[in-house]
C-alpha cells in the first residue's frame, strides 16, 4: 500500500525520506515509520500465548508490523503494534458472543466430558496506542528507553481534530496501512486491527481502527484518530479522538437496514449506521523538559 | 484435441470458460461425483493438498512443486473458493481436470463449498463480476452437493476437511449421511467440514461461538484406534509452515495457500504419499508477482478520514 511520492513535494516539505529502504519520512522534528512482516511464526505464537497468559490468539498476528512515530528531539514515541493491543484484549475480557447457529446447538445432544471454552474470540480491544520516551540514542550511546506511562500524560480536553482541514486534498508525502492482527473468526465474521498513516505538509494523521462483524450478530468499531499540526514549537500538540460505534444487526433490521453480511464488508462506509457509545477527545502537550 | 482439453489448456492460462461450458462441465462433473463415497477410497501415491481459497497463481505454483495431473495423483481438501480473486478459475479447473481424469483427483468437500458462504466471502461476488449473473455461481454451488465428504488412502490414512463429529465414531457412519444438500448448521456433516483438533483440551470442547466443536488428543487416538487407521489427513486450519503435526502424529494439519490472502507471508505444503505411504512434506512459496498477470496495484493516496 506505498504511495509513491513526487521528491519536489517532499523537498518543499522540508521532508526527506528514511534511509536504507525503511519506510517513512523525517519531517518537522518527527521520523514516521511503518514495518511489515510476516505473521507469527508457531514458536513465536506460542511465546507470545505464554507471555500474554492465554491459550488463543488471532489466527493472524502480525508480530513484526507496526507503525512508529517519534519526536526526534524529545524522544516521544507513539507506536502502534499486536502486542500490547492483545494484552488490552487480555485484559477487557469482555464475554463471548454466541453466533446464530449456538441456538440450535444447545439441542444437540452434549459429547462425553464436553468442556466450554469462554475467552473472547472476537480479540476485542481498547487499545488506543502505545507511549515510550526514547533518550536519543547520539546522546547517551545506548539508546536508554524509559517506559513512561507515568511520564507522558494525555489530558481529556474539548479541541477535536479538525476534519474540514484534513478534507483538503494538499499533498500526501507519506502514506501506509498496516494490519495488526485479524482473525476470520472461524468463518462467522471478520476481527480486525489496523492503523493508518498519511504524512501532509502541513500535519500527519493517524487511524487506528478495530473492527469486528460477527455475522448475524453484531459489529463494533472502535477509532482512534490522531493528529498534528506541524508548527515548528519546541511542544507540539497532538489531538487524540476515540469513538466507539457497536450495534447489532437485529437492530439493524428494526431501523429498515439490510442484515446480510456482505452489505458490511466496508465500515468506513456504514460506520454511520452505527451508534456512537464511546467518544472520547484528549491531548499530548509534547515537551523536551520531561 | 478435445473440446474438455482445450478447456483445461485454456483455464491454466487463468480464463474463465463461458457459462454455457460452465453448465455442460458441471453436468458431467456431477455423473462422476455422485457416484463417489462419502468415504471415498484413494490408493497411493497420492499427494494431498489443504485449502486453495481462490489463489489461483499459487495453485499452479503447487502443481510445478507436486507435478501436474494426471502423472501425480491429487487428493484436495476443499476450500477451492472465497477470498482469493481466482475462485472460479481455481474451481472450474479443478472440476475440469476431475471429469477428464476423474481416477487421477480427488476433490472432497470443505466448508468454504457452501451457498451460503460464498455469499458472505467473496466466491458469490466474483461469478456476478466475471459473468454479470450468477448462473455459474449457481452452476458450481450445486456441484458442490455432490462433493464427497471425506477420502480414506489404502485404508490407513482418513482425510477430511475440518475434523472429527462426537457423532461419529466409525467410518461407516460416515458412508450413511446424505450428503447432497447445503451443508448444514449442525450434525455429523457439518462437524467433518468445520471442527478443528484443540491442545487445551482432552475430549470435546465447545467453541465459545457457541457452535462448532474442537476435540483433543484421546478423541483422535481413540477414533484412529477404533478404525485401524494411522492417522489423519485435515486442512482448515492457516499453518505459517505449511503442516502441523498435533497429538503425538496422530493428526497432521495441511495447509495450501501460501502467502494466505495475499499478505500472511506464511509458507504452504502438500504431503507426498508414495506407494508405501512414505511421507514426504514439500514446502513452497507464493507465485513471484511477475507470474501473477496482472502488475501490482499502486493504489492511489488515501485521504481517509
Amino acid at each position: 500500500m506505498e504511495v509513491v511520492v513526487d521528491d519536489k513535494d517532499l523537498k518543499a516539505a522540508g521532508a526527506q525520506p528514511l534511509p536504507d529502504g525503511r519506510r517513512g519520512l523525517r519531517i518537522h522534528g518527527w521520523e514516521i515509520e511503518s514495518h511489515k512482516g510476516t505473521i507469527l511464526k508457531s514458536s513465536t505464537f506460542q511465546e507470545w500465548e505464554e507471555k500474554l497468559d492465554t491459550t488463543h490468539l488471532p489466527e493472524m498476528v502480525f508480530g513484526e508490523s507496526g507503525l512508529v512515530i517519534k519526536h526526534v528531539k524529545t524522544g516521544t514515541k507513539i507506536h502502534f503494534n499486536a502486542f500490547d493491543a492483545l494484552g488490552g484484549w487480555k485484559k477487557e475480557g469482555l464475554p463471548p458472543v454466541e453466533v446464530p447457529a449456538a441456538a440450535q446447538w444447545k439441542f444437540r445432544s452434549k459429547p462425553f466430558q464436553q468442556v466450554i471454552l469462554d475467552y473472547d474470540y472476537t480479540f476485542t480491544t481498547p487499545y488506543d496506542g502505545s507511549e515510550t520516551i526514547e533518550m536519543d540514542t547520539e546522546k547517551d550511546g545506548n539508546g536508554k528507553i524509559l517506559d513512561s506511562s507515568s511520564n507522558l500524560q494525555w489530558e481529556d480536553c474539548e479541541e477535536k481534530i479538525d476534519m474540514v482541514s484534513l478534507a483538503s486534498k494538499e499533498p500526501i508525502l507519506f502514506f501506509d496501512e498496516v494490519v495488526l492482527y485479524e482473525d476470520e473468526l472461524a468463518d462467522s465474521g471478520v476481527s480486525l486491527l489496523t492503523v493508518k498513516v498519511r504524512v501532509m505538509p502541513s500535519c500527519w494523521f493517524l487511524l487506528l481502527r478495530f473492527w469486528l462483524r460477527v455475522d448475524g450478530v453484531l459489529m463494533r468499531l472502535r477509532d482512534t484518530r490522531m493528529h498534528c499540526a506541524f508548527d515548528d514549537s519546541a511542544s507540539p500538540v497532538i489531538l487524540r479522538e476515540s469513538c466507539w460505534r457497536e450495534t447489532t444487526f437485529q437492530a439493524l433490521s428494526a431501523k429498515g437496514y439490510p442484515t446480510d453480511s456482505a452489505a458490511y464488508s466496508d465500515p468506513s462506509i456504514i460506520s454511520q449506521r452505527l451508534p456512537v457509545v464511546m467518544h472520547r477527545t484528549q491531548k499530548l502537550k509534547v515537551s523536551g523538559n520531561l | 484435441m478435445s473440446d474438455l482439453d482445450r478447456q483445461i489448456e485454456q483455464l491454466k492460462k487463468c480464463e474463465p470458460l463461458k457459462e454455457s461450458e460452465v453448465k455442460a462441465l458441471c453436468l458431467k462433473a456431477m455423473e462422476i461425483l455422485v457416484e463417489e463415497s462419502n468415504v471415498q477410497r484413494v490408493d497411493a501415491p497420492v499427494t494431498i493438498c489443504g485449502d486453495i481459497h481462490g489463489q489461483f497463481y499459487d495453485m499452479k505454483e503447487l502443481f510445478k512443486v507436486g507435478g501436474d495431473c494426471p502423472k501425480t495423483n491429487y487428493l484436495f481438501l476443499g476450500d477451492f473458493v472465497d477470498r482469493g480473486f481466482y475462485s472460479v478459475e481455481t474451481f472450474l479447473l479443478l472440476l475440469a481436470l476431475k471429469v477428464r481424469y476423474p481416477d487421477r483427483i480427488t476433490l472432497i468437500r470443505g466448508n468454504h463449498e457452501s451457498r451460503q458462504i460464498t455469499q458472505v466471502y467473496g466466491f458469490y461476488d466474483e461469478c456476478l463480476r466475471k459473468y454479470g449473473s450468477v448462473n455459474v455461481w449457481r452452476y458450481c454451488t450445486d456441484i458442490f452437493d455432490y462433493l464427497s465428504l471425506s477420502a480414506l488412502i489404502e485404508n490407513k490414512i482418513f482425510s477430511v476437511h475440518g475434523g472429527l463429529s462426537p457423532a461419529i465414531s466409525t467410518l461407516d457412519q460416515i458412508r450413511t449421511i446424505d450428503r447432497k444438500q447445503e451443508v448444514p448448521h449442525d450434525g455429523a456433516m457439518c462437524d467433518l467440514l468445520w471442527s478443528d483438533p484443540e491442545d487445551i483440551v482432552d475430549g470435546w470442547g465447545l467453541s465459545p461461538r457457541g457452535a462448532g466443536f474442537l476435540f483433543g488428543g484421546s478423541v483422535v487416538t481413540s477414533f484412529n484406534h477404533s478404525n485401524n487407521i494411522d492417522y489423519i489427513c485435515r486442512a482448515h486450519q492457516l499453518v505459517m509452515e505449511g503442516y502441523k503435526w498435533m497429538f503425538n502424529s496422530q493428526i497432521v494439519t495441511v495447509w495450501s495457500a501460501p502467502n494466505y490472502c495475499y499478505r500472511c507471508g506464511n509458507v504452504a505444503a502438500i504431503l507426498e504419499l508414495d506407494e508405501n505411504l512414505n511421507k514426504q512434506f514439500r514446502v513452497f512459496d507464493a507465485a513471484p508477482q511477475e507470474s501473477r498477470g496482472t502488475p501490482a496495484k499502486k493504489p492511489a493516496p488515501d485521504y481517509f478520514l
